[in-house]
């Protein structure tokens, strides 16, 4: 039995504070490409492990999809300490690395070598999708390390606090520094969907870490040396620190951010209408004791985030109302609309991401219809009463922000000369920055202020020559209409908004990451692929829910 | 930082960071932020048609960024037809006057004649025929020494050349490029020890201390980050 499904409506979901309680679920992109990948049985395989006990060397792996190669060429370091920060403006890495399109030649890898230090200078060969950069924990590498040469593996407390080997410090692509753009793709290419080439990357990094550490083990101890076992292969994901540019993302692609969510919202929905016999009862709990182990075990510190202890007793309350549920026929809509309210925000939405698992299909339908062009057309020939008519109509969350507030214009959104570092700072600390973050609330206001002034049946042609600088708020406006989930309510400007509730979107929801701790409300650090299949597991097409993994067994 | 470089062959440019440097020369200008964020297509199209867009952005970078998009006036209409006056102005800035008022006279008249006049860098008005077809207009052109003479009709939407570009790039010459990229760099912020504070897991003081949590794993030279760049290059 199945009820109507309805979607969350926009002044619901759009709430920065909404967006940032959102979980890792099917939609999220580094859960969609390993369940992509397992659906084709995908095959990685190490081809080349070039490196001598300093660390410095090549490493390769080939990635067949049914239909296309891909190449992942990597270049490896020892480690130095001069420099190194977990900032883009870094400038010590412990590993570079290219995934190209095809098998890699010779040539593919001697360029990839001498280009991708140049960085911003350096110049990616035609085929290439991206561009990456990563970084060891270095106490967990090193203790890792020193644990297998002696022919054990590591002990869990020494690693659950980070659960990585090799964090992400940047993936470069779709154009930058001449990588192949995402539009040119298309929709049959095997990493044509969103995110997917990066993502792939990320999972590479896991892969490289797992297979580096024991390699080196090997090399400083042949005799007694182990390799990492599988199972700590599996719970280690790879690192991410993410930050400001992550505001910038969104603003710049809402068509992205709408297609996501509505994508979500979707499958949420299908899912909250399920009731009786074509619920996977014993699914359903045996996913949320999964999960409320995940966060029992968790051990990470959060700032300012629900701590997991109080997600995990709220999962558990939620837990115990299945049978309620169950018995009186109600939808799994009741299991959502009993706990709204009364559980953390952020143990809802992990509810909502664990019933999508029930809709296997419809999930991955959806993600793979998520696109979003950066194409915002204008409408000239419209009148200014049409346009006053939508910005009334659709923007009252933009019209009901108070920009006359003291703090309204406070910070100024900026990038440094420095690998073009994304930062947000104080207007009166930097007054020479150039705001790049957009005012939509104030921009919108003033439009909508100039529209009031104006004829009425004056077209917007006409409009535009007097007024020009509202043009590109005007095509936005245009290019997004029947959107409801494109942007944020926010002012980004404003004292009061707070930088890591977007990152939560990207990061947390959007790519899928795990126990994301969060640093002055403007950084998250958080784990990529933790639990993630091995490539075997991929290749054979193994489905398992890989998801909120338990700590290894020491 | 001067181009470090010395290799001559063209380089292959993708749209994204064409439109990438575009936007921050433009930054640079007394226009309207609203209306310079609309002409981060323009030089790439322009070079798109071999009309040296960024050469163009190179040498007359000056008058494009002091350029007046209000100063360009209708002049003469009579239902279809309609003359534009760009007073001198460049070309770029008059393109989506051109667009939106074709568009208007195609919607009310199912075509458009336009003639423009006066315009600095005429050739570039043939950008325009691009642009027109993302709103799904068909622009035929041909010039005139101060403009051109435009006809409208309607037509499918496209964008052959951004189809083209994100396919093969552009290719430009390297000192071209980076003359663009380090004119665009400037838009940007100094990189110093306070701006350095204004993003990251920690803060560092001018004393050395550190403001923020340093379970961050990140391994950090607390040292390169009290510094600005220009301290540490």
């Amino acid at each position: 039995m199945t009820a109507a499904p309805t979607l969350r409506p926009a002044d619901q979901v759009m709430q920065p504070a909404s967006l940032a309680a959102l979980q890792p679920g099917a939609l999220s992109g580094a859960r969609a490409l390993i369940a992509k990948m397992t659906r084709e049985n995908w095959q990685i395989r190490l081809e080349r492990m070039d490196v001598g006990a300093d660390s410095a060397g090549t490493i390769l792996y080939s990635i067949k999809a049914p239909k296309q190669e891909f190449s992942f060429i990597a270049f490896t370091f020892p480690p130095r300490s001069e420099g190194r920060t977990g900032r883009i403006i870094g400038r010590a890495w412990d590993m570079m690395c290219s995934l190209i399109e095809g098998a890699a030649t010779e040539a593919d890898i001697e360029t990839a070598r001498v280009e991708l230090p140049k960085l911003y200078r350096g110049r990616a060969t035609p085929n290439t999708l991206v561009w990456g950069r990563s970084n060891r924990s270095m106490r967990v590498f090193n203790v890792t390390l020193e644990a297998l040469m002696v022919g054990r593996q590591p002990e869990v407390d020494a690693i659950s606090n980070v659960c990585y080997l090799m964090r992400n410090t940047g993936l470069d692509g779709n154009g930058t520094f001449g990588t192949r753009p995402y539009a040119a793709l298309g929709p049959d290419h095997a990493l044509g969907g969103m995110l997917e080439a990066q993502l792939l990357s990320a999972y590479l990094m896991r892969e490289l870490s797992c297979d580096l550490i024991s390699h080196l083990a090997k090399l400083h101890a042949p005799d007694t040396a182990v390799p990492l076992a599988r199972e700590l292969r599996e719970y280690f994901g790879v690192g991410n620190g993410s930050a400001l540019g992550l505001i910038f993302y969104v603003q710049k692609h809402p068509r992205l951010i709408d297609s996501w969510i509505r994508a979500r919202e979707t499958t949420i929905a299908a899912a909250r209408g399920l009731a009786g016999a074509a619920v996977d009862w014993p699914g359903l709990e045996a996913l949320l004791d999964r999960a409320i182990r995940f966060r029992t075990q968790d051990r990470m510190y959060y700032e300012s985030f629900t701590s997991s202890a109080q997600i995990a007793a709220d999962l558990t309350a939620i837990r115990d109302a299945i049978p309620a549920v169950q018995a009186e026929a109600l939808p799994l809509d009741a299991l959502v609309t009993r706990h709204q309210g009364k559980v953390s925000p952020e143990a809802l939405e992990m509810l909502l991401s664990i019933l999508m698992e029930q809709v296997p299909a419809v999930a991955a339908a959806q993600a793979g219809q998520i696109a979003g062009a950066d194409k915002l057309e204008l409408n000239a020939a419209e009148t200014v009463a049409d346009l006053l008519a939508e910005i009334e109509r659709d923007y009252q969350w933009a019209l009901g922000i108070d920009m006359q507030a003291p703090d309204a214009l406070d910070y100024v959104w900026y990038k440094s000369e420095t690998a073009e570092e994304p930062r947000r700072g104080l207007r009166r600390e930097i007054p020479e920055a150039r705001d790049l973050g957009l005012d939509l609330p104030g921009d919108i206001q003033r439009l909508r202020a100039a529209l009031i002034a104006a004829p009425q049946d004056q077209r917007l042609s006409r409009f535009l020559m007097a007024a020009p600088g509202h043009r590109f708020l005007i095509a936005r406006i245009h290019g997004l209409r029947g959107l409801a989930y494109h942007t944020p309510y926010a002012n980004i400007h404003s004292g009061s908004f707070v930088p890591i509730d977007l990152v939560r979107l990207m990061n947390v929801g959007l790519h899928g990451i795990d126990k994301t701790k969060d640093f002055l409300q403007r950084n998250l650090r958080g784990i990529l692929f933790h639990g993630a299949p091995s490539p075997d597991t991929i290749a054979a097409g193994d489905a398992r829910q890989w998801f909120y993994p338990p700590e290894p067994q020491a | 930082m001067t181009p470090t470089t010395e290799d001559t062959r063209p380089l292959r440019l993708m749209p994204r960071e064409m439109r990438m440097m575009s936007e921050r020369i433009f930054s640079l200008s007394a226009m309207p932020r609203g209306f310079a964020l609309t002409l981060t297509d323009v030089p790439m199209l322009s070079e798109f048609l071999g009309l040296g867009g960024f050469v163009l952005l190179r040498d007359q970078m000056a008058v494009l960024l002091a350029a007046e998009p209000t100063a360009v006036q209708v002049v003469a209409e009579s239902g279809a037809e309609l003359t534009l006056d760009l007073a001198g102005q460049p070309a770029w800035v008059a393109l989506h006057a051109i667009c939106d008022l074709a568009a208007e006279l195609v919607a009310d008249h199912g075509q458009a004649q336009l003639t423009i006049r006066n315009a600095a860098h005429p050739a570039e008005l043939a950008v325009a025929v691009l642009l027109a077809g993302r709103v799904g207009l068909g622009l035929t052109l041909t010039a005139t020494p101060d403009g051109a003479s435009i006809t409208a009709t309607p037509a499918p939407v496209a964008d052959p050349a951004v189809e083209a570009l994100n396919q093969t790039g552009q290719m430009l010459d390297p000192a071209l490029w980076w003359q663009i990229y380090e004119t665009a760099r400037s838009a940007l912020a100094p990189d110093t020890a306070l701006s350095r504070r204004h993003a990251g897991v920690q803060i560092v003081n001018e004393d050395g201390t550190v403001i923020g949590r340093t379970d961050n794993d990140d391994d950090a030279d607390v040292s390169f980050l009290a510094r600005g760049a220009r301290e540490t290059a």
